[in-house]
């Protein structure tokens, strides 16, 4: 009987995982807008996620601000060099990794991409014969969709993060680097408990976290494979760092016999004392905490005189992509430590949301990576969704200019022609009409005329004050719908700059 | 039921062949090349306490902000620190994980009404189950961060992970004189450690275990400890 409750559990787990997993893997090439438009249009997800963000936003800056002070910037710019530094020589320090985390009982492997690391991690299941899983956050097993291939060898696997477990029970995808489930409210949390788990229905999310604590401690008492990812590997004494606030992390990777770690090789830095800065940096710049609650370092698996923790620990390196974005042209981009700061400053993040994104990355450090990953055809509104204000630059604790490459990114659009015709052809014209200043003229006039015949029909044009009440188009046609149906345009003044420098110099004279 | 993992080839040198010439490749090497010395950390820029600090003080006053209780003993009262703050969550069972020097276990057993969580594994391995059913542990730490506010627990023979991950309390026991002042003391200290010498486990804790997972509300003990209860022992 019980064997036959386990099966009917985890097959609705795989079609749990599964449905998620559109949001995260679209059809390509994913067009951006049906997805913004329903983001924005959305109230409650607006209110949600720009409350949180700003929240982390500001308290990134006043966190940052106290703590380093006027070395903020020579901080971020250590951050960066460190990573850039063992991005520069990875070669020497992939080796020197793999011979420290052996020296140290380790059992290291190399997956060049998504299909061999979950066959890696499913043999290492086979050879144990492991039945359950538990699992803490990992954006690597996001992007290898290592969740439903494990449920597919019968392998139960339960997410663990508190935000990831909800998730995985509510057939969701997460939504934020850090903060999973940043677009979903506690209703709907003690909706998906009351379903999932036949708790009774509540609202407060500290009970909430109760009824999770009590079903996962069973979950952990009984699971046989430990599932993480790691935040850094350090290559002179082969660890593996993990950050986590709940604990979870901890658990993982202590109470099941099998740990089995995934790791990007971008991860790696030299040496202990590097990790101090980068730490120093991390839950500030994500959190404002100073540091996670557990920060932990595992160095192999239990010395054979300790009590507990894991019988084996394997550490899967994963490139799957990572070494074509390590040309030098795009070195910079992994430098990302995932700290998610540069979500919360974005300004368009906030309005549409990581689900927009079409991808396991979202925001600007996603609509970098993305098109890396998966090929710039297949996401080119990506590197146009920013306003390139900088926010994520300024925000980022390892110094990536993230503006700059988006600039790149749409340079590379425009050289391989993977722009959509109209847009060519209307940057044409345009090209052409600033070029003659009759062109421009002859232009910007029709421009005005069309805009304030518009306006006086709608009834807005105010004949007073030219500057304060000059009225607003709201429901313009054409090529321009696009940016009346978000938000008002205003309508030209009556007289252009020119004229009015025109006048000016000519009274003067 | 045969699966990919049936005609998996081990996990061979040939992924690591195949992974290191496309790093070599993006890189512009055709083998490893040695690395140049990493980035100083200079201690101007990354160093956030010194060691001129009242570290007592700051260690505190960190460890209070990030949600710790901390409450300064001596050698002579810890026992009964230990048993009044026992006694004040109700703990009925409770587990250990300290070194010979501090020598209190049985005095705490002996005063304060608790029983001490059992392994019933063999072999000389305990059985980890049994620590799930403690209301608290006790343990001491290594050392302690000043500027974060940080315990360090690492794992050993006699120091368990699980008295500070499990239990829904956590009593640490700090020496004053294992204060430090900034993270990059501590790793100055395991400078030169080979790994295998290094601890398997070695956590910094600066919290209770916490999550705003849910609309941004503060809850504390979701998989780790509600409530870490420090007391803060002065050198005799």
């Amino acid at each position: 009987m019980s064997t036959n409750a386990h099966a009917t559990e985890s097959s609705q787990t795989v079609a749990l995982t599964v449905d998620g997993h559109d949001i995260l893997f679209p059809a390509l090439p994913y067009d951006i807008h049906a997805r913004a438009r329903s983001s924005t249009g959305d109230p409650q997800l607006q209110q949600f996620v720009n409350s949180a963000t700003l929240l982390k936003d500001t308290g990134r800056k006043k966190v940052c601000g106290e703590v380093f002070g006027s070395n903020y910037e020579a901080m971020r710019r250590l951050g960066g060099d460190i990573k850039q530094h063992t991005l520069d020589h990875l070669d020497f320090y992939l080796d020197q990794f793999v011979e420290r985390a052996t020296d140290a009982g380790a059992q290291v492997h190399f997956a060049t991409d998504g299909n061999r690391a979950n066959e890696i991690c499913l043999k290492i299941a086979r050879d144990n014969n492991c039945k359950l899983c538990v699992k803490s956050k990992s954006m690597v097993t996001e992007e290898i969709l290592l969740v439903p291939q494990l449920e597919s060898l019968g392998i139960e696997t339960v997410e663990t993060d508190l935000g990831e477990f909800i998730i995985q029970l509510d057939h969701d995808a997460p939504s934020h680097i850090v903060q999973p489930m940043i677009h979903k409210d506690r209703r709907a949390v003690g909706r998906a408990f009351e379903r999932e788990l036949g708790t009774e229905y509540c609202e407060d999310a500290t009970s909430l976290a109760r009824v999770a604590r009590k079903h996962l401690r069973e979950k952990f008492r009984q699971a046989d494979l430990g599932i993480s990812g790691g935040n850094f590997l350090i290559a002179e004494s082969g660890s593996v760092v993990i950050c986590t606030n709940e604990g979870n992390g901890r658990l993982c990777t202590s109470a099941p016999r099998v740990h089995v770690a995934f790791v990007g090789i971008e991860k790696l830095i030299p040496n202990l004392e590097h990790l101090s800065v980068l730490l120093k940096l991390l839950a500030r710049s994500s959190t404002a905490q100073p540091l996670t609650c557990y920060t932990h370092i595992i160095t192999g698996p239990r010395r054979s005189d300790e009590p507990d923790g894991p019988e084996q620990v394997h550490i899967v390196l994963v490139d799957n992509g990572r070494s074509e974005i390590l040309k030098p042209e795009t070195r910079e981009m992994l430098r990302c430590i995932r700290c998610g700061a540069c979500l919360n400053s974005c300004p368009v993040y906030r309005k549409i949301g990581g689900h927009a994104y079409g991808s396991v990355y979202s925001g600007p450090i996603g609509a970098l990576i993305t098109p890396m990953f998966k090929g710039l055809a297949n996401y080119p509104d990506l590197p146009h969704a920013s306003s390139l204000c900088g926010a994520c630059y300024e925000a980022c604790p390892v110094n990536i200019d993230i503006p700059k490459y988006l600039v790149k990114l749409r340079v590379e659009l425009v050289k391989r022609r993977i722009t959509k015709l109209s847009d060519r052809v209307f940057f044409k014209v345009w090209a052409a009409t600033l070029r003659y200043p009759v062109t421009y003229r002859l232009v910007g006039f029709l421009q005005k005329l069309i805009f304030r015949l518009k306006a006086r029909t709608q009834s807005q044009l105010d004949s007073g004050d030219p500057y304060v009440s000059r009225g607003w188009i709201s429901d313009m046609s054409g090529p321009v719908r696009g940016w009346t149906d978000e938000r008002d345009m205003p309508t030209p003044t009556a007289r252009s700059f020119r004229d009015w420098w025109r006048n000016e110099h000519e009274n003067s004279e | 039921m045969k699966t990919v993992s049936d005609v998996l080839m081990s996990t061979d040198g040939s992924d690591r062949d195949v992974l290191m010439t496309a790093v070599h490749a993006a890189l512009g090497h055709t083998r490893t090349q040695p690395a140049p010395p990493p980035p100083v950390v200079d201690d101007s820029i990354a160093r956030l306490a010194h060691a001129n600090e009242d570290l007592a003080e700051l260690f505190i006053r960190r460890a209070e902000e990030v949600g710790m209780v901390v409450e300064r003993t001596s050698w002579q009262q810890v026992v009964a620190k230990i048993v009044g703050v026992l006694g004040e969550h109700k703990v009925e069972r409770i587990s250990v994980a300290l070194t010979d020097q501090w020598n209190i276990a049985t005095q705490v057993l002996e005063q304060a009404d608790v029983a001490m969580v059992v392994g019933t594994g063999g072999n000389g391995v305990s059985d980890l189950d049994c620590y799930y059913d403690a209301d608290a542990g006790i343990t001491d730490v290594q050392a302690a961060l000043a500027e974060t506010g940080t315990l360090i627990c690492t794992s050993s023979a006699i120091h368990s992970r699980a008295p500070s991950m499990l239990p829904p309390l956590h009593v640490a026991l700090l020496r004053r004189s294992d204060i430090m002042p900034d993270m990059i003391d501590y790793w100055a200290m395991q400078k030169g450690k080979r790994s295998m010498d290094l601890p398997s486990s070695i956590t910094f804790i600066t919290g209770p275990s916490k999550t705003s997972d849910i609309e941004g509300i503060l809850v504390t003990g979701v998989h780790g400890p509600m409530h870490v209860h420090i007391l803060l022992v002065e050198d005799a």
